[in-house]
């Protein structure tokens, strides 16, 4: 099947949103299939701000989001949550008084299969956080903060997860391991995945898609193996 | 087993510091897990004592006590709940200093309603006629008893407490009071985590308050004041907003030292048990939040301990 005949999982149209009365994304219009979609953007591209507002976290001022078809422009987050978008932020992902074990059992409030199941699955996935179930998330570091985060979001059963940078401020080591991870988790669970990073290099060797964001403005979104320096150049301003 | 040893001021002095622990356990649901800075506990408290007292006064009951006491305090209590539903919704999108003021507007209310009310509630006046819903003989034995299911009250609160922080819902609490913007993505409503727990907290503040309405057989407004929610939150504080045997603690030392070392046991002057100690003990109270707030922010039993509680529930 070619990728134009999947369907999509996220369909945005004339999105305008901001905060307090500040427009900072302007008119943005994309569809992510079940694939890896990156955005790339310089610092205050609005790289941020996009990813809050797929997860209804910040209100559109315009336009409209469909998830699986249906619009979940007005929905509240919990419930755009419920229906399966797992977002994890740049910075504050994890629950800092919980135990690393208690944030995954928190993302796993949702969700039909056991959360047992889910709890394994993660553990798979990132297998030093069963070493550190039992300690409170605040006194991680960077790299496993991410990783209990990631973890989090995934014990929603997510069928579109939101990464904002999660490799920003990580040791190059973590840097490679993130993107092998988000890799696995688009190949073996099937999950679309809508990755902000200013890494594009890194981000451009795993992205199926990739939209340049600059100035809350999108330049088309294109296959990643088609993007050219040129392009990249003009997003980011350089 | 015979209580001699338990004086009139021992009794109350003691009834005090289990009232205050229970109230400092309720606001350590709202303060310490959610990070909801409640400063009118003494309204639902007075709302449970006022709807209760009316009530029992008041109303012409074609039964008597057992049944006039668990009636009136049942609605006592649901009207505490409910205006906890108010209070909570009206919070709900607050940021801590519109929940400050919410909150201590909320009390000011009840207080001004009691007053202004006096044909209903006796205003400035008070009003008598509560009265135990047993007797036993003696005064100070139906204040005895009276103390005893005060405590298992209180103990059922901290039962509950103690609970919350084992389950789900009180990992949602935390979660709301640590990043309320993150627990919204977590397919839960925060809305109605934190509603939920203004209306449990309150309607047990308001079974409190007509359980105290019980104890000193009479309403009076002045009983209204700051200084109940000042006593909770010093003690909470004092002991650690974030730890279940903190509010128990820290009242002991605060309540419990006040009211029943100092009150009981020192040989103070007659004349400065109406006048200088009740403002002392605001005084101490309110210089005892600056120094833990300025020295020991944590309290003095320290900071949430989810990583040691977690080794224990799964034995790791």
């Amino acid at each position: 099947m070619s990728e134009e005949a999947l369907p999509a999982v996220l369909e945005v149209a004339g999105l305008r949103s901001g905060y307090h009365g500040v427009t900072v994304l302007k008119d943005l219009d994309f569809t992510v299939r079940n694939e890896i979609f990156t955005v790339l953007g310089a610092n205050g591209a609005g790289k941020t701000t996009l990813l809050a507002t797929l997860a209804r976290l910040i209100p559109l001022t315009a336009g409209t989001i469909r998830f699986q078809g249906e619009d979940v422009s007005a929905l509240a987050p919990y419930r755009t949550a419920a229906r399966g978008i797992g977002y994890v932020p740049q910075e504050s992902g994890t629950f800092a008084d919980l135990t690393v074990l208690e944030n995954l059992k928190i993302g796993g409030m949702i969700g039909q299969r056991s959360r047992e199941e889910r709890i394994a699955e993660v553990f798979d996935l990132f297998p030093v956080l069963r070493k550190l179930q039992a300690q409170t998330a605040g006194t991680l570091s960077g790299g496993e903060s991410r990783m209990v985060a990631c973890g989090r979001a995934l014990m929603q059963d997510p069928k579109l997860l939101l990464l904002d940078e999660p490799t920003a401020g990580l040791s190059p080591l973590y840097v490679d391991l993130f993107f092998d991870k988000i890799k696995e988790i688009h190949e073996t669970r099937g999950v679309a995945i809508v990755l902000a990073e200013q890494n594009a290099t890194k981000a451009l060797e795993v992205a199926d898609r990739v939209m340049v964001l600059s100035l809350g403005q999108a330049f088309a979104a294109q296959d990643a193996a088609e993007v050219t320096t040129q392009q990249l150049k003009e997003g980011y301003r350089i | 087993m015979t209580f001699d040893f338990l004086d009139s001021f021992l009794i109350t002095g003691l009834f005090s510091v289990v009232m205050v622990t229970g109230l400092a356990l309720l606001l350590h649901l709202q303060l310490g897990l959610t990070r909801i800075a409640n400063f009118g506990v003494v309204g639902f408290w007075g709302i449970g004592m006022y709807v209760f007292g009316v009530l029992y006064v008041k109303v012409d009951w074609s039964f008597g006590d057992p049944y006039q006491f668990l009636v009136c305090a049942a609605i006592a209590t649901i009207a505490s709940g409910l205006a906890g539903l108010l209070v909570g919704w009206l919070i709900a999108d607050l940021d801590t200093d519109g929940v400050l003021v919410v909150t201590l507007g909320f009390a000011t209310a009840v207080q001004l309603v009691a007053t202004a009310q006096d044909d209903i509630t006796g205003g400035a006046r008070g009003m008598g006629g509560l009265d135990f819903p047993f007797d036993i003989g003696k005064v100070k034995d139906n204040e005895l008893l009276w103390l005893g299911f005060t405590m298992a009250v209180v103990a059922g609160i901290l039962f509950y407490v103690w609970r919350v922080h084992r389950s789900p819902y009180g990992r949602h609490l935390i979660a709301v009071g640590a990043n309320e913007r993150l627990a919204r993505s977590l397919g839960k409503s925060t809305s109605r985590t934190k509603l939920w727990l203004f209306v449990i907290a309150s309607a047990a503040m308001g079974l409190l308050g007509a359980m105290n309405g019980v104890m000193v057989r009479f309403l009076d407004i002045g009983n209204l004041g700051i200084d109940i929610t000042l006593a909770a939150m010093a003690g909470l504080i004092l002991g650690g907003t974030a730890r279940v045997w903190g509010a128990v603690v820290g009242v002991f030392l605060t309540v419990g030292v006040f009211d029943i070392v100092i009150q009981s046991y020192l040989p103070l002057p007659r004349e400065w048990y109406t006048q200088a100690i009740p403002v002392m003990r605001e005084a101490i109270f309110g210089l005892t939040l600056i120094i833990v707030l300025l020295f020991r922010p944590y309290g003095i039993l320290g900071d949430m301990r989810r990583d040691s509680l977690m080794r224990k529930i799964h034995g790791r």
